[in-house]
């Protein structure tokens, strides 16, 4: 039992890391733009695809096409702004969120149904030499692969949240997210924010599915679900913190496998849920947001 | 240095500026006095390009302001701070100044700047690390016109700089801007407080319903019967 435990919580944590690296750029649109982008899981499976056949069709291994997906994706995101999400960021903060909603769920129709057409419904996964590759600590089986995207999603966090502290662009970020017209007024060009903005959290579902579909299985329906576990995320943890919703994630993805031990494998979605109603009645916040004043 | 001529400005069908007119000399405090409602924020709104005016044109240095997007203004110099301060309440007051520095005229002489701005206002320094939402009123407006100093303006604009202030901060703000004048920058303020403002201002306009209804320097109008009436209550 100790031993089913033990595997559980860990293979939860590392599953929750790819929730936490799928909700940091659904939060980072979110927090800039006031753009809530339902399409973010499309654009990780896009990333997936773009991965798998890098590897199957040129040999490209998924590490080394890591960067060539965020490159790709960025650039996918900064085209999706400039035909859809620029004419939302002409609205008032409260009417963004319903018409991005609206944009990106059209997004998500089209987008799975061009997936369909091209890569297929199959599921696919990317084999490497050394995929099923695991070790062991003590009673703990890991695989290496798992590992490498809970690898991937840390450093994504730490290096947003270096770019947004330490760098003028990031500050120029933070001042957009407080406030455009302020950040406007500070000669801060904030058309110009929003598109790398964008750009940056469609790179980052680019990795995300590129791992995904490495460690897991990419097909063409799987970008709702992912955008649903990061929505849950974000606002477990707040907005606020990079860090936070990535230690949000695997809170999420270890309360799901906790209760599948516990409840049972049917459940275990239901039970997290629960948990995050639980939480939000008492930190409406969330865990690292701050309270608004 | 900045010319306004013939500027209409409305919100939707609702027209709130009816051709205001004036001018912004090299050197000078130019203030627009009015009661709430008379268009003073709208104004300033529009020549910042925050809403684009129906008709008039803007112009600095010779050169149009309309139609050229807010952030291109702080780039030639032209920094407003608005009537609920500019400052960013999740950053630090260092942050904040450095942000204050982001075109890039302003970039080169960041560091003397800042030196500059802590020795005006010594109490930013204390409060360097200090988010910006934990300061008191005062502490923000001080850290306001910091920040809007970080940029080398060569214009500053300020809407209502009093509004909100304890009457010793507000004098405090006043013997600023004048300070800000005396190193060279020009300055436009709007104001309701009527009779501290013309002891600052050298030129004054007085705005009514969106039109301009009187102006002249800060003298003549201070002696002007109407003015004395309307807005002194003397």
């Amino acid at each position: 039992m100790t031993q089913l435990i033990l595997q559980s919580a860990v293979s939860g944590l590392l599953v929750g890391g790819m929730y936490g690296l799928v909700a940091l750029g659904l939060a980072l649109a979110f927090g800039v733009l006031k753009v809530l982008n339902v399409a973010h899981g499309e654009l990780l499976m896009l990333g997936g695809y773009a991965s798998f056949f890098a590897f199957t069709l040129w040999g490209i291994d998924p590490f080394l096409s890591l960067p060539l997906v965020f490159i790709a994706l960025f650039l996918f995101g900064v085209f999706l702004y400039q035909i859809l999400f620029r004419y939302v960021t002409r609205f008032e903060i409260d009417n963004r969120i319903k018409n991005s909603l609206l944009i990106s769920f059209g997004l998500v129709i089209v987008l799975q149904a061009l997936a369909v057409r091209f890569f297929t419904a199959d599921e696919r996964t990317i084999s490497t030499s050394y995929s099923s590759d695991a070790f062991t600590i003590g009673l703990v089986r890991i695989p290496v692969v798992r590992l490498a995207g809970f690898v991937v999603a840390v450093i994504a966090a730490v290096a947003l949240e270096w770019l947004l502290n330490r760098t003028r662009f990031g500050r120029a970020v933070r001042a957009t997210a407080e406030d455009w017209t302020r950040a406007a007024l500070t000669g801060v060009d904030v058309k110009w924010v929003y598109m790398i903005a964008f750009g940056i959290s469609a790179g980052l579902a680019g990795i995300a599915g590129s791992m995904i579909s490495f460690g897991y299985a990419v097909s063409p329906s799987i970008g709702l679900g992912w955008t649903l576990k990061a929505l849950v995320v974000v606002v477990l943890a707040g907005l606020g913190s990079m860090r936070g919703i990535l230690l949000a994630g695997m809170f999420l993805g270890l309360t799901e496998a906790l209760a599948a031990v516990w409840v049972g494998g049917a459940y275990r979605e239901v039970v997290a849920l629960v948990v995050f109603l639980i939480v939000m009645s008492f930190r409406p916040e969330g865990f690292f947001g701050r309270a608004r004043a | 240095m900045l010319a306004v001529d013939g500027l209409e400005v409305a919100y939707g069908d609702l027209q709130v500026v009816w051709g205001v007119s004036f001018e912004v000399p090299e050197n000078s405090i130019v203030a627009i006095l009015g009661s709430n409602g008379a268009g003073k924020t709208t104004t300033l709104t529009s020549l910042i390009g925050l809403i684009p005016p129906l008709a008039g044109e803007v112009t600095f240095k010779g050169a149009s302001l309309v139609g050229m997007p807010t952030h291109r203004l702080v780039e030639l110099g032209i920094v407003m701070i608005p009537e609920e301060r500019s400052t960013f309440s999740t950053m630090s007051v260092s942050d904040n100044l450095e942000l204050g520095a982001y075109t890039p005229r302003a970039r080169a002489s960041k560091d003397e700047t800042m030196d500059e701005v802590y020795s005006l206002f010594p109490v930013l320094a204390e409060r360097r690390t200090q988010r910006a939402g934990t300061l008191s009123g005062g502490e923000r407006q001080m850290l306001a016109i910091g920040k809007a100093l970080m940029a080398r303006p060569e214009l500053l604009i300020l809407d209502e700089p009093s509004l909100g202030l304890a009457p010793i901060v507000v004098e405090r703000t006043f013997e600023a801007i004048t300070d800000i004048r005396d190193r060279g920058v020009s300055v436009l303020m709007v104001e309701q407080h009527v009779e501290m403002t013309l002891e600052v201002a050298d030129h004054a306009y007085i705005l009514e319903l969106g039109r301009i209804v009187a102006d002249g320097t800060s003298s003549q109008l201070a002696d002007d019967p109407r003015v004395r009436e309307a807005y002194l209550s003397l």
